[in-house]
């Protein structure tokens, strides 16, 4: 047991990812023609518009149209449906807590993909900077609001079902995901009333942000997703957990630094022992940034399975080092 | 031996006699020094007592006058850094003629070191320039007077918060521009090449270091502080791959050393664990009085040691703006330096230290003069009391005149530490 655990946290862990990543995508976008099917309540971005191919559907889907029912149901039968719904999601979710983005999630995978083309083209990466950062970290949860509150709204007959689905109208997995099984149809703005018209014309609009702003700046979009602000407010019970334990912590800032997200509070707190925050993906880089032994471990129901070591540090930076034959 | 005519008379100048004194304590008065030890017997031996040059590969040698001017920098163009911090009492007597009567040991004898310009001990040659950050006021005010003594000067501007983001941004571009004019001064670019190769070569001295320092947590001890204290002394000036190299037969030797259950100080000896202004040879004084008086240094947290080496860099994408990006973090987010406005850091290093080298006590040593550490030493006090663990506080300087007055109150502190642990015992039983 000692033994394959210190294997494991020699992992390389950015090639491991790549490729559990390459098999999600794949798995999630083309598994639809093998007759895969996980269901309609997936805590990730796979997208429901992509017809042909999806093996799954993303929970926020099914969520707003449930919720757009008119209220008379929606109260009464119908919210049998929207329970199950939740914990069939809920279940789905507690397994790898907001490892579903930085692992599974297509969209995430996507982001990835772009900085990796940027990286190869040798272009710098762009922050947001720490008071951007701050500003934006509300967004997400707003977007959520929202997204409940609207449909909410049209099924109790306050608004008209062209503003249904409102997020994923807007979503950029709508207009993207599709086209990955050659489904251009999304890629339209539906002007049939100024609803649908404002709701697929953003939507066109956050695409093309996706694309160049991810391009730019690491997981450019999780930081407004309203997936990860529900993963948030639900995490209580996840099994997959990152731990710090702030003793051995000396504010390198190297997980600071190497985080997509910006999150500064991993290196900064030192009081928290639960240390995944709102923004946080569980991409698990910050642990292999970490050269203090125990600082930082991921644990699944309660077992450690992977923790900072010295010996797994030094050898991801040697790794991690240009190879272009300059070893010392 | 006859290129060197001033061999003969250098070894009785008062610098090397002072040299001479504390290195035959550091060896003759202890047994069972490691084999892989001579290494830096010899070295400090050559250099300070004999007076040779320090043997390095060509290249523009660049002083350092702190810990936050970043060395893989220097040496991705093709330099070597040579940090200037000294600790001769001669030197300090010189540097008291451009200082205040009381000012810090260190920063005087830094200066007078420079004010012997190439006979300056140890003698490395030609200094192309120096890169002063600017950390506490001494040293600040240093880079002037080093500058009046005809040395080129460049200020690091160091950041005296560090916790907060402008504060981050303001140093990582200090530390861009440092790449500028190391490269205006040597005329050669920082690549990712060679800023790869300058990072990779100082993390395998920094993982040699952390293999002696994890040694240290072992009891029975494997190794005296005093010895620990030398090699991280030696760091300032020795050839990299050759001090590397060195070290790590050493940790070999003690590995082996712990198969044979050996056991580097008394049975019972308490362990030390020493926090403070840096020791730095030849003012290795106040490390031997503790080992002299049989307790065992396991530990530090000292600028010439565990602050210099112990912490790693990380990058995640491997091009040159990332990289210096990261290297100016790692200079500045783990440092425990008490120029800073806060020292919660440096408590809680401590804490740790304490904890996992099972210290029995803490040593806090302030040199005269030193305002920062003298002030800090109250709440570095109340944080250690409140976990239960001694300490000593020790303001001292250079001169050797108060080593029998010190040798009293440390043999004092040791005693009280074996009676609490003696109680303890009892107490269990």
């Amino acid at each position: 047991m000692i033994r394959s655990a210190r294997w494991v946290d020699r992992i390389d862990l950015q090639r491991f990812r790549f490729w559990v990543q390459l098999t999600a995508f794949v798995l999630l976008v083309y598994g639809g023609y093998l007759a895969l099917d996980l269901g309609s309540q997936l805590p990730i971005f796979s997208c429901g518009y992509n017809r042909e191919g999806r093996a799954g559907v993303c929970y926020l889907l099914p969520l707003q149209h449930q919720l757009a029912r008119p209220w008379t149901q929606l109260f009464s039968f119908a919210g049998i449906g929207l329970l199950t719904g939740f914990a069939t999601f809920l279940l789905w979710f507690i397994v790898l807590n907001k490892g579903w983005c930085g692992f599974i999630c297509p969209l995430g995978t996507l982001q990835d993909w772009l900085t990796a083309i940027r990286k190869r083209l040798g272009i710098r990466y762009s922050l947001y900077g720490e008071r951007t950062f701050n500003r934006l970290s509300w967004v997400k949860f707003v977007l959520l609001a929202l997204l409940l509150l609207i449909p909410l709204g049209i099924g109790g007959g306050f608004w008209s079902h062209d503003w249904g689905a409102p997020f994923c109208q807007i979503c950029p997995g709508r207009v993207i995901l599709p086209l990955f099984t050659g489904d251009p149809e999304q890629l339209t703005v539906d002007f049939s009333s100024v609803g649908t018209t404002l709701l697929t014309g953003g939507g066109m609009f956050i695409a093309g942000l996706f694309i160049a702003g991810s391009f730019f700046k690491k997981r450019f979009f999780c930081f407004f997703c309203p997936m990860s602000a529900l993963h948030y407010l639900i995490a209580k019970p996840a099994l997959l957990k990152l731990k710090k334990e702030g003793a051995k912590c000396t504010k390198c800032g190297n997980c600071f630094n190497v985080c997509d997200m910006e999150i500064r509070a991993i290196a900064d707190d030192i009081e928290r022992t639960e240390i995944m925050t709102d923004d946080c993906t569980l991409c698990l880089k910050c642990v292999a940034a970490c050269p203090e032994p125990g600082a930082l471990k991921v644990e699944f129901a309660r077992i450690n399975i992977f923790e900072a070591t010295e010996d797994g540090f030094l050898k991801r930076m040697n790794q991690g080092a240009p190879r272009d034959g300059s070893k010392p | 031996m006859a290129a060197n005519p001033d061999t003969p008379l250098f070894n009785r100048t008062r610098q090397a006699r002072e040299a001479e004194v504390m290195l035959n304590k550091l060896i003759d008065e202890f047994d069972d020094n490691p084999a892989s030890m001579h290494y830096f017997y010899d070295l400090f031996r050559r250099l300070f007592i004999q007076g040779e040059k320090v043997a390095h590969p060509p290249g523009a040698q660049i002083g350092i006058t702190c810990i936050q001017a970043p060395e893989e920098l220097i040496r991705a163009v093709g330099a070597i850094p040579i940090r200037l911090c000294n600790g001769a009492y001669h030197y300090d007597q010189i540097g008291a003629d451009l200082m205040p009567a009381k000012s810090c040991s260190l920063v005087k004898a830094t200066l007078g070191r420079l004010h012997d310009h190439e006979q300056g001990v140890p003698r490395v040659g030609k200094l192309e320039a120096i890169i002063n950050p600017s950390t506490c006021d001494q040293k600040k005010k240093a880079g002037v007077m080093m500058e009046e003594l005809g040395y080129q000067v460049h200020d690091l501007e160091f950041p005296n918060v560090k916790e907060s983001e402008p504060a981050r941004i303001y140093w990582q571009r200090t530390v861009r521009e440092l790449a500028v004019t190391l490269q205006r001064l040597t005329g050669r670019r920082v690549t990712r090449k060679n800023l790869n190769t300058a990072m990779a070569r100082t993390r395998r001295a920094q993982m040699a270091f952390r293999a002696l320092h994890n040694l240290r947590r072992k009891a029975p001890s494997l190794i005296l502080g005093k010895d620990v204290f030398l090699i991280t002394n030696a760091y300032f000036f020795d050839d990299l791959e050759r001090w590397t190299s060195a070290v790590e037969a050493l940790v070999a030797e003690l590995k082996q050393r712990q198969q044979n259950g050996f056991n580097a100080a008394q049975k019972k000896a308490p362990r030390i664990l020493f926090t403070g202004s840096p020791p730095v040879f030849p003012n290795l004084k106040l490390p031997l009085l503790i080992e002299e008086a049989g307790g065992v240094v396991v530990a530090d947290e000292t600028c010439s040691a565990n602050r210099m080496l112990y912490d790693l860099p990380a990058v995640d994408e491997w091009r040159v703006n990332h990289m210096i990006d990261a290297l100016a973090d790692h200079y500045l987010k783990p440092c425990t330096c008490p120029i800073f406005t806060r020292n919660d850091d440096r408590r809680r290093r401590l804490l740790d230290l304490a904890r996992d080298f099972a210290a029995d006590g803490v040593v806090y040593q302030a040199f005269s003069g030193c305002q920062v550490y003298e002030m800090e030493q109250r709440s570095v006090a109340r944080t250690l009391q409140e976990a239960g663990i001694p300490m000593l506080y020790v303001e001292t300087d250079y001169s050797p005149d108060d080593m029998g007055q010190l040798s009293t109150r440390i043999e004092a502190f040791l005693e009280s530490i074996k009676t609490r642990k003696r109680q303890a015992r009892t107490q269990r039983a």
